[in-house]
């Protein structure tokens, strides 16, 4: 864990940063292979959980928005000059976000609808609650879309919008990188090997605060040694589509708030550039953990700023749940779901370079 | 290169006794735990300036936030400086005590998003807040000295008050450098009450940092203060190569040793300050309020003093926060915190206040649940400490309040300042930390904190 050496490797990186910027924004090659075969790209944007969103939302939430925990209270507890507990009131509400049930929700839930959406067909299956991608892609699972989809904190002007993205690069709880190795052609290649890690740096930031290409990130092998993963997968006209991992952990800190996301099964589709990529992180999500880790990161306080209602939310995910059934109640425990991505070329640095690195001074 | 002692003049008994003071925790990993605590307890406390007080007042050192300033009898003193909640500020502002008599009935409404004017819990036998903060009363002709001052009560009375914030007691603290009227971690969005710390003796370079683990010294500008074992009494060993990954923490040259900072001078003309003979550094490029240093083999952050070790049922676990004080099976360790919503801000996180808040949060008001879902950290029957955090008690789950040991269904529980600690059901694997945050506003007015010893990757502390 050496900081000074992290140091030097950014600005190794950053002196070759513009070979890459020739290689591709100046003189876009028609292909290209990263040297020696591996290429890393650390996340820097989470931009929503895999929401797809028109203009005027009439395509996916023709009913309008959901209401958020303040609207739900106002209704319940009505300022009608009733003398009313604390316990029966905001203590009432505060157990039922803790402990949520699957009972018959009192507020009305509005689905996203439609017949597109974002993600991947995760189980080779068209099924009719599947959807369809932009490019004509079918049996796309993403169930999670109509749960969250019409409700404003799960949308760019929603908190989540607003402030994930800063988080996700700011919080060093966040920072995760894939690497891939065996890239003979960052265009098409039959099988690329892609890894997981937390690591341990900082973004590459720009004088604008953009984050840049260039940067080096230092594998996590302590702390962050349960978020290591690997899977196979394959580049398809620029486009990165993994084989499943068996399970990926996505962490997520807030406001100093470190939660970590369960994927149960996890696939990446990333359109892939030398700079960066973009696309989504999606599977199997669990729903429990989803749910916790939503309140654990987003007080009622908050998740009231973009009408997000925690306990109705519960009810719906436990009805849209679509995979790993329970094996004793046959209820599932996963929803299919996204995080949709943004991330920028890092030179990943493992352990053994790492330790070298210090051995040799 | 030799570095010598500015101050100079220690024989070689002298420097061997100053070695012992240096405390080198332990942080071997064996079997996935670790200790994050002196094998052996040094019994060190830190220093403090000497303050000019009034007559029946004192300065106690106490376990986890070092120097306070107490009453006569060792009772530790507390002010409750405004804090501004979402929805309006709670607490005093200098010069002004509003802690009363008076007995709220219903919630302030200080909490977003939820609107005032219910009754609150427990309403018939809730206190006052002077029933559980009395004041610090000043007699008719008290005078000022130093930061201390007189304030006037709207009751009449006067009133000491510290740095212009008046001065309490708590009905939890029955023995001297019991601080139970505080909370163990970060505030959040509660308007606490605070011991009225008394001044570390330390450089104006630096400052104390109350953890978990202790006081830790960190520079002015919240960077960790790391020593290394390599280094000798008065001898730092940094040089070369090191120097690119640790930098010394230079003293001024009109800089003076006091108390148990030291200066030595390194080269001809640059200084570095010690602490208890231990050269100081601070880790380059580091970020501030890290201790990234601390893996480094061979260096670790430097305290003032520790905290006691955790008993022996407890174990110091990893996990992808940081360091997290785990039960002897490895399951992560929360506290509960609690404060309600009136405008005196009375705490309910004691077993002795109400328990509708927790039972809330820990099983949607089910007492059985909760103990499902939170358990209590089980203690032995004869459990003994030998400090004033940690110690056993009996408690009846059902309600939650403590208990005599023939009552049916009693527990006998660990207890962090006299609050149960918990472990929770989610959490599976050593590590985890699924409750961290756990209740209304993260946790903090609510709910469960982790316990946690490090947070280099996420959290507070």
């Amino acid at each position: 864990m050496k900081s000074s050496h992290s140091f030097s490797m950014t600005i190794v990186g950053a002196l070759m940063l513009p070979m890459l910027a020739s290689a591709s924004a100046v003189d876009t090659p028609k292909d290209w292979a990263p040297p020696g075969g591996k290429i890393g790209y650390v996340l820097t944007n989470e931009i929503s959980w895999g929401v797809r969103e028109t203009p005027d939302h009439k395509e996916e939430c023709p009913d309008g928005f959901n209401i958020g925990p303040r609207e739900q209270f106002a209704e319940l507890f009505p300022k009608d000059g009733k003398k009313r507990t604390l316990a029966e009131t905001q203590l009432k509400r505060e157990a039922e976000i803790w402990s949520p049930d699957t009972t018959p929700d009192e507020f009305p839930f509005h689905e996203a609808t439609g017949k597109y959406a974002l993600g991947i067909n995760l189980d080779g299956k068209d099924s009719p609650e599947d959807f369809e991608s932009d490019d004509g892609r079918k049996g796309i699972d993403n169930q999670l879309f109509r749960v969250v989809g019409c409700i404003r904190n799960y949308r760019q002007e929603g908190e989540l919008g607003i402030i994930t993205t800063k988080w996700r690069a700011q919080k060093p709880f966040n920072r995760v990188t894939f690497e891939l190795t065996g890239v003979d052609s960052l265009k098409n290649d039959p099988e690329v090997t892609v890894s997981y890690y937390r690591t341990l740096d900082t973004l590459l930031a720009g004088p604008t605060g953009n984050y840049m290409p260039g940067g080096s990130q230092r594998v996590d092998a302590r702390w962050g040694k349960r978020f290591i993963a690997t899977a196979k997968g394959r580049i398809v006209n620029g486009v990165l589509e993994t084989e499943k991992f068996d399970r990926l952990l996505v962490p997520e800190d807030g406001m100093g708030d470190p939660a970590i996301n369960i994927f149960r099964t996890a696939q990446l589709r990333l359109k892939l550039t030398p700079e960066g990529a973009e696309g989504v992180l999606g599977g199997f999500v669990d729903v429990e953990q989803w749910y916790y880790a939503m309140n654990t990161s987003w007080a009622t306080h908050h998740a009231a700023y973009g009408q997000a209602s925690a306990a109705s939310i519960y009810k719906v995910l436990r009805r849209l749940a679509d995979g790993f059934p329970d094996p004793e109640t046959g209820q599932n425990t996963a929803i299919s779901g996204y995080l949709s991505v943004k991330l920028v070329q890092a030179y990943v640095i493992h352990p053994e370079a790492q330790s070298s690195s210090v051995a040799a001074k | 290169m030799t570095l010598v002692s500015k101050k100079s003049g220690l024989g070689t008994l002298e420097r061997l006794l100053a070695l012992c003071l240096v405390a080198v925790p332990v942080i071997a990993a064996a079997s996935g735990s670790m200790s994050y605590w002196p094998e052996k307890p040094i019994g060190a406390k830190e220093q403090y300036e000497t303050a000019p007080m009034p007559p029946g007042f004192q300065i106690v050192v106490t376990a986890q936030e070092g120097p306070v300033f107490a009453d006569a009898r060792g009772r530790t003193l507390y002010t409750w400086p405004v804090h501004q909640l979402r929805n309006g500020p709670v607490g005093e502002r200098k010069g002004q005590p509003s802690c009363d008599k008076t007995i709220y009935t219903v919630n302030a409404g200080l909490m977003s998003p939820y609107p005032g004017g219910f009754e609150l819990p427990e309403v018939a036998t809730r206190p006052s807040c002077v029933d559980v903060w009395p004041p610090v009363i000043a007699a008719e002709d008290a005078k000022p000295v130093g930061k201390w001052t007189v304030a006037q009560r709207k009751d009449g009375q006067k009133q000491w008050a510290y740095d212009g914030y008046a001065l309490y007691t708590s009905v939890l603290d029955h023995q001297p450098g019991e601080v139970n009227g505080a909370i163990s971690g970060a505030t959040g969005e509660v308007g606490v009450r605070r011991p009225a710390s008394a001044p570390s003796m330390v450089p104006p370079q630096f400052k104390v940092a109350t953890r978990l683990t202790g006081r830790a010294l960190t520079t002015i500008d919240n960077y960790s203060v790391y020593a290394s074992s390599k280094d000798q009494a008065d001898k730092s060993n940094c040089v070369g190569e090191c120097l690119d990954d640790w930098k010394p923490i230079v003293a001024p040259a009109y800089a003076k040793p006091r108390g148990e900072f030291g200066v030595i001078e390194r080269s001809p003309g640059i200084y570095q300050w010690t602490f208890r003979k231990q050269p100081l550094y601070t880790h380059s490029g580091e970020p501030f309020n890290k201790m990234y240093g601390s893996d480094v083999p061979g260096w670790y952050n430097v305290y003032t003093q520790y905290t006691p070790k955790p008993p022996a049922d407890f174990m110091v676990q990893e996990s992808p926060t940081g360091l997290v004080l785990a039960d002897k099976k490895g399951k992560t360790v929360y506290v509960y915190m609690c404060a309600d919503d009136a405008l005196d801000q009375l705490a309910c996180d004691h077993p002795d206040s109400p328990q509708i808040y927790r039972f809330t949060v820990c099983g949607g008001g089910d007492p059985k649940r909760c103990l499902e879902r939170f358990p209590y950290v089980p203690a032995p029957k004869d459990a003994k400490t030998d400090n004033a955090l940690w110690s056993a008690m009996w408690i009846d789950p059902m309600t939650g309040k403590k208990a005599k040991p023939d009552q049916p269904g009693v527990l006998h529980v660990w207890a962090y300042r006299e609050r149960p600690v918990y472990t929770h059901y989610r959490d599976k694997a050593p590590g985890d930390m699924t409750a961290d945050q756990w209740g209304e506003f993260y946790g903090y007015r609510n709910g469960y904190k982790a316990f946690w010893l490090r947070t280099d990757f996420g959290g507070r502390e």
